[in-house]
């Protein structure tokens, strides 16, 4: 048994035990892709496309407050205009569409990765244009806004990396999962650019296990939470999932078991993320964990597979920029339900209605690149 | 008349060009191919691979010093291979040959690469037999080992 699917047993076994689910009182709605699989047991590779009807809705209760709509955009990967328009056009588009959204939004958050290399440069152009939105923004960090400079301009132009605050019966938490890399770079005295690009680089080999919440913020995060009803809502936002998906990408947290033992007592928590730039659901306990598009380009799925309760999104026609990228809206619901729908440009049908339009149709086997620990570090 | 002989007969009515093939490896130096591979002959294949490996790697992932070397230039955005295909994710080289739709033509893997090196990537397309095709074939091959050729997999 490889290391990795010794790791997923150990997940499913820690984290989705049975009857672990979020409350029951989370309906299931038009838009939750919530797999069937998931709820009978394992599933053949032909049920893994028999869906239950979708939804996306939390049904959360104690919300006698108005209903409200937020947006959320992430990972516009942003070159210098002279570089590359095309991430520049796909984020004056969502910007645009998010500024246009009736009724309008309360806030948008920015999940990370506004820019490619994380220069001076990129990060205030991604400024310039999140200009256009002129309703209250909240942001996080991704990993390309980061390992150049180790923050320091993200956080001048952003302030802290983690926050907190309440909006009409919901606990809003932004966490950093992106800040506390082992030092893969002093050793072999790496110039700040030679961090970056390794950082930069999805699958490089160089900067490891990088995503993490740490003992700190999770104290912090304990403490954030423990003046507020188990029952109420709560949604985290973060870069990173917060859970084990695919480590050698990062499309996780390397330590998912601790942020679990301080989710456990909550029974509503959404969490919101972004990084893997892809239609992505799955549940961790009472948990429920939702991956966002990117604006510039989508990743593939993991070699070995989406968790049981995705539905996957369609194949992405590499021919056009527009397609399998997007951004977007959430709405919590005067009987607060919180409920959102991908924006995908490309086309209307989000998610795969056939085997051979998903873009995990294909099986492969893949082994990690080499040329990044060889040449010329 | 000896057996090789009369293989040659039967083959007049080949093309000249197959004939002097087929000849050149009937009556080849004797002593070819006859001894044992020797581990330092193994290693010296292996090593020839892996270069490639090594070369195709960096070039997939946008490394300026090797395509400027190489003289190529795969791509005008800052887009390299790798960020849509990390760890040659859903290049599918087991999927080839077949019809391609992108294309609207049936296509090899090394058409699909100069085509992403020309439309995503706004690059400059490759020669088929380059050194920088073959080094990025041996690549996106060599990270799908052990992946069950489908040809024509759509
Ligand atoms: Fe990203
Ligand atoms: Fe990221």
């Amino acid at each position: 048994m490889s290391e990795l699917e010794q790791d997923r047993r150990e997940i499913a076994s820690v984290l989705q035990q049975p009857g672990a689910r979020p409350d029951p009182s989370l309906k299931i709605t038009r838009r939750t892709f919530i797999h069937r699989s998931c709820l009978v047991g394992a599933a053949t590779v032909a049920e893994t496309f028999a869906w239950w009807p979708l939804l996306n809705t939390l049904d959360i209760a104690n919300a006698a407050d108005a209903p409200f709509k937020f947006a959320w955009i992430s990972d516009t990967h942003l070159y210098p205009k002279s570089l590359n328009t095309r991430f520049v056009e796909k984020t004056v588009r969502a910007v645009k569409e998010v500024q246009a959204m009736t009724p309008p939004a309360d806030f948008l958050i920015f999940g990370g990765d506004l820019a490619q290399l994380g220069t001076v440069e990129e990060l205030e152009l991604g400024v310039e244009l999140l200009k256009e939105v002129k309703i209250r923004k909240v942001y996080i960090p991704g990993e390309h806004d980061w390992y150049l400079d180790m923050g320091k301009k993200w956080g001048e132009l952003f302030g802290q990396a983690n926050w907190t605050f309440d909006h009409k019966g919901v606990r809003f938490v932004g966490l950093d999962t992106i800040s506390r890399a082992p030092d893969y770079w002093s050793m072999k005295k790496m110039s700040p650019k030679e961090r970056m690009d390794h950082m930069s680089v999805l699958d490089g080999t160089v900067a490891g296990p990088w995503a993490g919440v740490g003992r700190d913020q999770l104290d912090w995060l304990q403490k954030t939470l423990s003046n507020w009803d188990r029952g109420k809502p709560v949604i985290i936002f973060s870069h990173n999932p917060l859970y084990e998906y695919y480590p050698p990408w990062n499309f996780w947290v390397r330590d998912w078991r601790d942020v679990n033992e301080v989710l456990k007592p909550y029974t509503k928590v959404t969490n919101i993320h972004g990084h893997v730039h892809q239609v992505l659901y799955n549940e961790i306990g009472t948990m429920r964990s939702i991956g966002m598009l990117a604006t510039s380009w989508p990743w593939p799925y993991a070699p070995e597979g989406v968790p049981k309760l995705t539905r996957p999104m369609i194949r992405v026609d590499p021919g056009d920029p527009y397609d399998g990228v997007g951004w977007s809206p959430w709405s919590v619901s005067a009987q607060d339900k919180v409920d959102t729908e991908y924006v995908m440009w490309g086309r209307k049908e989000v998610f795969a209605q056939s085997v051979e339009d998903s873009f995990a149709n294909i099986p492969e086997i893949l082994r990690p690149r080499i040329a990044d620990n060889m040449y010329p570090y | 008349m000896t057996a090789r002989k009369r293989f040659l007969v039967a083959l007049a009515g080949a093309s000249a060009l197959s004939v002097l093939a087929t000849v050149a490896v009937l009556v080849g130096p004797a002593s070819a191919h006859k001894d044992p591979v020797t581990a330092q002959q193994l290693k010296a294949y292996q090593d020839a691979l892996m270069e490639e490996v090594r070369k195709g790697d960096l070039l997939f992932h946008g490394d300026d010093a090797i395509a400027k070397q190489m003289g190529v230039k795969l791509t005008a955005t800052g887009m390299a291979c790798a960020m849509c295909h990390p760890m040659t994710a859903d290049t599918h080289p087991h999927t080839f040959p077949k019809f391609q739709a992108q294309m609207a033509k049936f296509a090899t893997l090394r058409d699909m690469i100069n085509w992403c090196i020309e439309k995503p990537n706004q690059g400059e397309k490759i020669e088929s037999d380059s050194d920088a095709m073959k080094a990025l074939e041996a690549y996106i091959y060599w990270s799908n080992t052990g992946s069950v050729l489908i040809p024509g997999r759509y």
